[in-house]
């Protein structure tokens, strides 16, 4: 795990960027910040939940393999893209 | 953001996707109608788990129904009108019978299809036989059974004047011509061009010849024309070509063949506007021919000669569709979604020049995006749609493609799968399958193995 990653996810949260996102349950998703609207899949609510809910990225991670009975470094790879992306469409 | 109430979902990905909005006049389209349940009153998803996916399903109903508004279009202006069913648009029997039920001749461009067009029943003298390559064979059997010939070039009417000795015939025939409306790319490659002068040459040939007769002017100027004005055009020259050779009275033009080429509302590749838009009304075609026709006609004072549509795609386009089913999902990685279906350009060669429209068989829910389909083959140019905007599918989703009919149970290729059946739903609502799946023995029975080959294991 980067810190590099770990900053990223906690400017996203410090500057309320995750938490002002709306998502509905089947995923749709509106940053009012921007207006721009988005389609986050089933895994992705889930991890923005964990996120949001003060979890690590390695306690989300390791919810997740449980969750869904997935490798760990699977997961862990995925779940990094997907910081990734949040930052870029929410920075 | 619970989803607690929505059955369990494997791992996936986790990923975020922009919307994205066209920026065009148009704005972002998304029909609300995005479904196709049903198809005559029968529905799709019970024919896909009865004869399984991929499946064509075509409409005898709409079939029946668009070749008598085409042929009433043109009869509304002019008679007599003749349809000539384009053989090479969908050869499938029961489509071409049902059309000939309709009084549409047979129009073939080749021995196999006038043989099946023999085979299925239709007489010689109800067979326009065009296409470069008649052999002897066929020409001798379409000459003694009456068909009508349009000569593509002069080595096929040599052979035609020598075959006709040999029958002691004088054989009627019908020139192609090539020529240039101005309003589309000119087919020059097929027949005898009019503004060089080779198609005058030929006619004072012919004139000359003891075995042939010219009764007939055709052509056919393009395919999907989308400007009536290129058939009023092409109407206008070939009346005054046929005044001009008629002048010395040596020969009478009995039939003018302006072809097909008529368009569907199917969305081709390039095509800026969409169908609904872009794509006249084939009563827009009707008006311009007849309309030409009668003014070229006007001086003239032999009997009016028949007037040959060889239409196909605008027959046969709309009343068959595919249905096909969702065998994976993935996220390319420029963010776009993308399924892998179970029919491809192998089923549906099309794709590679439409857009064809896509419906789903049922809503889904979660907002429409970006979405590529991808067919089944291990080619990248398999795909059936570069972009369309569909809600996030998945395994099992059903798909139905409409129109299809023209060129794809013609042009489908057999390749790393067998080709599906197609289903014909009747006027009753009773469904037959017209032609069965393919099958490894289908595919292996022109296979021949020498004895030293009978087995993958012994090497002599």
């Amino acid at each position: 795990m980067s810190a590099e990653l770990a900053n990223i996810l906690r400017e996203l949260i410090e500057k309320e960027r995750l938490s002002a996102l709306a998502v509905s349950a089947n995923g749709f998703a509106f940053d009012p910040r921007s207006g721009q609207s988005f389609t986050v899949n089933h895994t992705g609510v889930a991890t923005m939940e964990l996120l949001l809910a003060n979890h690590s990225i390695e306690s989300t991670v390791g919810v997740l393999a449980k969750q869904y009975e997935m490798p760990t470094d699977v997961v862990l790879g995925s779940v990094e893209v997907f910081i990734r992306q949040l930052a870029r469409y929410l920075a | 953001m619970s989803q607690d109430s929505e059955p369990r979902r494997g791992w996936e990905p986790p990923y975020i996707i922009p919307h994205r909005y066209d920026n065009s006049k148009f704005g972002r389209r998304i029909a609300r109608d995005n479904c196709c349940h049903h198809i005559d009153g029968v529905d799709v998803e019970y024919l896909l788990s009865r004869y399984g996916s991929p499946l064509f399903i075509a409409s005898e109903r709409r079939l029946r129904d668009n070749v008598r508004r085409v042929r009433n279009i043109f009869e509304r202006h002019y008679q007599p009108v003749i349809h000539g069913w384009s053989y090479k648009t969908n050869y499938t029997s029961a489509i071409c019978n049902i059309l000939h039920q309709e009084g549409s001749w047979a129009e073939v461009v080749s021995a196999f299809e006038y043989e099946k067009a023999r085979h299925l029943g239709v007489p010689g003298n109800r067979i326009i036989f065009n296409g470069p390559n008649k052999g002897r064979a066929i020409l001798e059997r379409a000459i003694h059974e009456g068909a009508r010939l349009h000569i593509d070039h002069i080595d096929e009417l040599e052979l035609i004047e020598t075959i006709a000795k040999e029958q002691n015939k004088t054989v009627p025939i019908t020139m192609r011509l090539n020529f240039n409306t101005g309003y589309t790319d000119p087919w020059n490659r097929f027949g005898f061009n009019l503004e060089s002068g080779q198609a005058h040459s030929v006619v004072t040939r012919i004139k000359r010849s003891t075995q042939v007769r010219l009764t007939g002017l055709h052509s056919h100027i393009g395919t999907f024309i989308l400007e009536p004005r290129a058939m009023s055009e092409q109407v206008r020259l070939m009346c005054q070509f046929m005044q001009e050779i008629e002048a010395d009275g040596k020969c009478t033009i009995d039939a003018l063949d302006i072809g097909g080429g008529l368009p569907s509302r199917n969305a081709l590749q390039g095509i800026y506007l969409p169908p609904e838009q872009a794509v006249p009304a084939i009563d827009d075609f009707g008006e311009a021919v007849c309309t030409a026709l009668s003014k070229g006609l006007a001086q003239r004072t032999a009997p009016p000669p028949l007037l040959f549509i060889e239409s196909g795609r605008a027959v046969v386009d709309d009343a068959i569709s595919l249905a096909s089913t969702v065998v994976g999902t993935k996220q390319l990685p420029d963010g776009r979604a993308a399924a892998v279906l179970d029919a491809g350009i192998n089923t549906m060669l099309t794709a590679l020049w439409y857009h064809h429209p896509v419906k789903l068989t049922k809503p889904k829910p979660g907002n429409p995006v970006d979405t590529v389909l991808y067919g089944p083959l291990c080619m990248n140019i398999d795909v059936m749609r570069h972009s369309v905007y569909l809600p996030p599918l998945a395994v099992g989703d059903q798909l139905v493609f409409n129109p299809v009919g023209a060129y794809n149970n013609s042009q489908w290729l057999q390749f790393i799968e067998y080709r599906p059946p197609i289903l014909l739903i009747h006027l009753d609502g009773e469904c037959s399958i017209i032609r069965e799946a393919e099958t490894l023995p289908d595919l292996c029975r022109h296979d021949r193995l020498p004895a030293h080959l009978t087995s993958p294991g012994h090497v002599p």
